[in-house]
């Protein structure tokens, strides 16, 4: 029993999971040498991207919570950053915590509706968020007549400062394995099963001794954290903070990420960010093939054909990329095990399994 | 020696009262059997005692008066049930469900349970030990990693046994755990709660509608009818009280009436 118990808790248990791990991180360490500076940029975001999205799957794909306060959180980081920097020149060491613990405390605050409210009401609830940042936010540039944003330095240690993309891509990759890690773990620990737990039944989750109220508000805590540190990282990225930046769109985008990609499910939370962040690009490429007289629609096709993407996944695919991953994963499993036996006898009748659609 | 004692415990929701006046209490390792008609306000009892409803008068586990807490803070104390409709974690594997099921007894903190320090790997080999010998206690050791949507209908059953058991309670209720059993799932129910009792020694109380079952196995008996107690004692006590036998059947029109 002892060995069945440690070899579940063993994260690369198998030597095929072993190898495709070693695969992915070479991978992932080469993939700067080689990428011109456009898809650098784009692998960046990607990375950004990816730890907003596993903050809101922590929150809506364990726990249950529906939030549209992800703008805001990004936003809140961000401006952490922005104003620390321009009032007090502060470092990066100094204005990444303190993202951090400003989203804690926005989590707490606008976690505490959903002890009363569920569904669509605590999704409007979540709703005040983004408004009040984009509001403190506006008026900070509108006070300090700061018509561009506001102009961040890069962050600097003594004479080194992170400049080149490349060194980017690996403080933000560093970033993106560390949300990961942590989702994983605590995916696979007692928050974590109590996060579930209470999304699915949390009377029954309550009866069963989980205080539901302290682990809704554990839920939105840590997410925020997470989210308000991913927007820090973005101020310091782009070098600048804009209150345009923080749309409701960039909130419907975080949505979407962990729709399309596969509600609880983590790998679907990297999925869903790559998916959204690179799917403007292929939607320009595939526009390029357009007569001329077309090129002006592009940015509305975007938006239109991410909305059918969107609703085609809610309606066709519930489960997301991940759904249809493991359905592959499935049928070409089920065509080994109905054709390995029967090509042995070598019968006549050996039509091909009927292969579902 | 008395683990759970309902004193004068009534319910309002509204105008409409549900429990009146119903006082009831079980001892150590003895199975108490709540029976009554549907609406009588069985499933009310459990629900106040857990802390889900609150109702008035007292509700005393071992002399401490337990009325007013938070359910989770009862299951704390040792009081875990089953529900009515299994009401599982459908989306979670057998053992996750044993293991949500264990949450009170789990020490480790959300610090370093995200670096999934030793401490937290030591506890958690230790807490899949306990549910381990659970599952094979109830025989479901070869499913723990199904999904429990994915188990039939009455081995899901033995999971939110399982699932309350995990808690290690001193009290354990069962919300008519017999519901949409067939028969030889009844006979296998009635053995396991023979051994719930026997080997663990717990006290249950146990809201039945099979009254073959409850007259086989249960120690004493309550009848609950429109919230209020018609009679408490032996099964051949309270299946001969006219009063029960009225609540069940109807009572008896005088020819001339």
């Amino acid at each position: 029993m002892k060995d069945a118990g440690s070899s579940d808790l063993a994260l690369f248990g198998t030597p095929a999971r072993r190898i495709r791990l070693a695969v992915a991180l070479v991978a992932l360490l080469l993939l700067p040498f080689v990428a011109s500076p456009f898809l650098l940029d784009l692998a960046n975001q990607v990375l950004l991207a990816v730890i907003g999205a596993l903050a809101l799957m922590l929150l809506t794909g364990f726990a249950g919570l529906i939030s549209l306060g992800t703008a805001g959180l990004l936003g809140a980081g961000a401006y952490t950053v922005g104003v620390l920097v321009r009032e007090a020149a502060a470092a990066f060491w100094v204005t990444l915590p303190a993202a951090a613990l400003l989203g804690a405390i926005l989590g707490l605050v606008f976690g505490l509706p959903s002890l009363r409210l569920r569904g669509l009401y605590l999704a409007i609830s979540t709703l005040g968020l983004h408004f009040v940042v984009v509001y403190l936010g506006g008026e900070y540039e509108a006070r300090e007549a700061l018509s561009t944003g506001v102009m961040i330095d890069p962050p600097s240690i003594g004479r080194f400062s992170l400049t080149s993309d490349i060194g980017w891509y690996f403080v933000l990759l560093a970033f993106a394995a560390l949300a990961l890690l942590i989702s994983v773990n605590l995916k696979r620990s007692r928050t974590g099963r109590a996060w579930r737990a209470l999304r699915e039944r949390d009377v029954v989750a309550e009866a069963l001794g989980i205080d539901v109220h302290r682990f809704k508000l554990l839920a939105f805590v840590v997410s925020a954290t997470m989210t308000s540190v991913a927007g820090a990282l973005f101020a310091y990225y782009r070098n600048f903070v804009s209150i345009d930046a923080f749309s409701l769109y960039l909130t419907v985008q975080y949505v979407a990420m962990i729709i399309i990609g596969g509600m609880g499910s983590i790998p679907g939370a990297l999925l869903g960010a790559a998916f959204v962040m690179l799917f403007p690009y292929a939607i320009e490429a595939a526009a390029g093939f357009l007569p001329s007289r077309f090129g002006n629609v592009v940015f509305a096709l975007d938006y239109a054909a991410f909305g059918v993407v969107m609703i085609l996944f809610l309606l066709l695919e519930p489960a997301g990329l991940m759904g249809i991953w493991h359905r592959i994963r499935a049928a070409f499993a089920a065509r080994r095990a109905t054709s390995a036996p029967k090509s042995a006898p070598g019968s006549a009748s050996g039509s091909a399994p009927g292969s579902a659609p | 020696m008395i683990e759970l004692a309902v004193e004068h415990l009534s319910l309002h929701f509204g105008g409409l009262a549900v429990l009146n006046d119903v006082s009831l209490h079980v001892e150590q390792g003895e199975l108490l059997a709540l029976i009554g008609p549907n609406g009588a306000g069985k499933t009310s009892v459990l629900n106040c005692i857990s802390g889900i409803y609150r109702g008035d008068g007292a509700i005393r586990l071992r002399g401490q008066d337990i009325s007013g807490r938070a359910p989770h803070e009862i299951a704390r104390l040792g009081i875990a049930r089953t529900f009515q409709h299994g009401e599982l974690f459908a989306q979670m594997t057998v053992l996750e469900n044993l293991l949500a099921g264990r949450h009170a007894l789990i020490a480790t903190t959300i610090w370093s349970e995200m670096f999934f320090l030793p401490a937290v790997r030591r506890e958690e080999l230790r807490h899949r030990d306990a549910a381990e010998k659970l599952l094979s206690f109830v025989g479901l050791s070869r499913h723990r990693h199904t999904l429990v949507g994915a188990l039939p209908f009455g081995l899901q059953k033995l999971v939110g046994f399982a699932r309350a058991l995990a808690l290690e309670p001193k009290l354990l209720l069962l919300d008519e755990p017999s519901a949409g059993l067939n028969r030889s799932e009844r006979e296998e129910l009635a053995r396991f709660i023979l051994r719930i009792k026997d080997e663990l020694g717990l006290a249950m109380i146990w809201i039945e509608h099979d009254m073959q079952m409850v007259a086989d196995l249960a120690d004493r008996l309550h009848v609950l009818d429109y919230g209020r107690t018609l009679g408490v004692g032996s099964a051949a006590e309270v299946l001969s009280n006219p009063a029960v036998i009225a609540a069940y059947i109807g009572t008896q029109r005088s020819p001339d009436g």
